[in-house]
């Protein structure tokens, strides 16, 4: 291993990493969208205390939350390999395990785990939303779906921005751990060419630019989000 | 493999979890301390915004925070070396675990940086006026008067990013450092029984999370009652 940091190698890796670009974003933006919806509806039924079904809820992100990453996504993959087999014979399917690409089941991991921090984001930011809102909603006469939808979700969304934002930066990064289960994403694809000469201190340093640079692109629209929502609610931006 | 899920074995893999618990426990302790040592220092650099050192600051805090730390780690185990091989230190056989802590430690120091940095310019600047008023010298008013409330403020997402280093030190055995989630894997890699040992782990991690979330919380409760008491 030389001691020179080989600056070519990097530009190379750096190539191959940006072309698998595209697959680390939809790991993370697809969780985030869906995450979005799916996070909503929890911070509502907790925020409402829905019988049973918020105390699931409650019990769901809280484990979730305490699981780290890593773990749930090896945990999915193993689930996934061992039993889905199965279960599919058992049922008649045709589908086989090997036959699922692998970048499902990261999805699949990535979603549980983004939903739960996005609806702490979200139950956040709904109760930071007044009281008498409700009260002023409920006295001309809304229902309680046309309160939610018209008058807090809105109030709720431009404070719920920040937190938001770094769900979506914690998802990208995240995001890298589907390494673990091979999938190719943009690390693993700056890893490619350096298992030949051992160059990885390049290539992980091609890597981490990348990162750093989707980051603060989104860091920046969220940044321009903000403003732009809290120009809607007549306030000044902090 | 006839058997997909044996919960019993969860429980036979227990103890063998537990035994490296301390592995982790080392790992998230040393790493705050890192973490708040050099966080503090951070943070006094981007508040009286010194030239040069400011900026330097900002790229790392914001290289910190926006990029996953699993490339961090590889960065310092392959990269840190070569740096010090150029002063003539040798540490390529080292301990992993010093480069796991060292990961973590500076990965904690630019969240901490964050945080501190909030924490202090919350502080309103009145407080530190009223104690000038009184005589106080810079030192006093800042020790007596803007730390304690500081600290205050710092306290819950202090705790917040311990958790969160907890469960990023699941990551720390993709470089081969046995604790409780490394040690999951080689009981899975030997006995094809990966999912029960996982699930043991994610045991530990979820009871851990549980209660450093708990102790936070009463830590916050008491500094509270310590720093600005009931009013008397």
């Amino acid at each position: 291993m030389s001691t020179n940091f080989d600056l070519n190698f990097m530009f190379i890796a750096m190539k191959e990493s940006i072309k698998y670009t595209p697959v680390t974003l939809l790991l993370a933006f697809v969780p985030f969208g869906a995450g979005i919806v799916l996070g909503t509806f929890i911070a509502l039924a907790r925020l409402y205390n829905v019988k049973v079904l918020g105390r699931l809820l409650q019990i769901y992100v809280v484990v979730i939350k305490g699981i780290p990453v890593v773990l749930q996504i090896l945990m999915a993959y193993y689930v996934v390999i061992q039993a889905f087999d199965g279960v599919a014979e058992k049922l008649h399917w045709a589908l086989r395990s090997k036959d699922i690409h692998l970048i499902y089941i990261a999805l699949l991991a990535l979603l549980f785990f983004g939903t739960a921090s996005i609806s702490e984001a979200m139950r956040g930011a709904l109760t930071s939303v007044d009281k008498g809102q409700y009260e002023a909603a409920y006295s001309v006469g809304m229902t309680r779906s046309m309160t939610i939808r018209r008058i807090i979700l809105p109030q709720a969304l431009p404070v719920a921005v920040p937190a938001l934002c770094s769900s979506l930066i914690g998802l990208v990064k995240g995001s890298s751990l589907v390494f673990m289960i091979s999938v190719t994403d943009l690390m693993n694809a700056a890893l490619i060419p350096a298992n030949t000469n051992y160059k990885y201190l390049e290539a992980y340093v091609a890597a981490a630019i990348v990162y750093w640079v989707i980051n603060i692109i989104i860091e920046k629209l969220f940044y321009i989000l903000e403003k732009r929502f809290s120009v809607y609610r007549g306030e000044r931006a902090l | 493999m006839g058997d997909f899920f044996d919960p019993r074995l969860v429980i036979v893999y227990f103890p063998g979890l537990l035994s490296r618990l301390h592995i982790t426990l080392l790992l998230v302790f040393i790493a705050t301390l890192i973490g708040i040592t050099f966080g503090t220092m951070i943070a006094f650099i981007r508040i009286y915004k010194i030239p040069l050192v400011n900026q330097i600051a900002a790229v790392y805090i914001s290289f910190m925070r926006g990029t996953p730390i699993l490339v961090q780690m590889f960065i310092i185990y392959y990269g840190l070396p070569r740096i010090l091989v150029q002063v003539g230190l040798d540490i390529n056989r080292w301990d992993k675990m010093f480069f796991v802590i060292m990961t973590y430690g500076l990965n904690m120091a630019a969240f901490m940086a964050e945080i501190i940095r909030a924490a202090i310019l919350s502080v309103p600047i009145g407080q530190t006026e009223a104690a000038y008023s009184v005589g106080m010298t810079r030192k006093q008013a800042f020790s007596r008067i803007v730390a304690p409330q500081a600290l205050l403020a710092a306290m819950p997402s202090l705790g917040i990013n311990m958790v969160g280093l907890l469960q990023d030190s699941s990551i720390a055995f993709s470089l081969g450092v046995i604790d409780v989630m490394g040690k999951a894997k080689v009981i899975g890699a030997s006995s094809y029984h990966t999912l029960e040992a996982y699930t043991g782990a994610a045991i530990i991690f979820l009871a851990l999370c549980i209660l450093l979330e708990k102790g936070c919380s009463i830590v916050e409760r008491r500094l509270h009652g310590v720093i600005i008491g009931d009013g008397r």
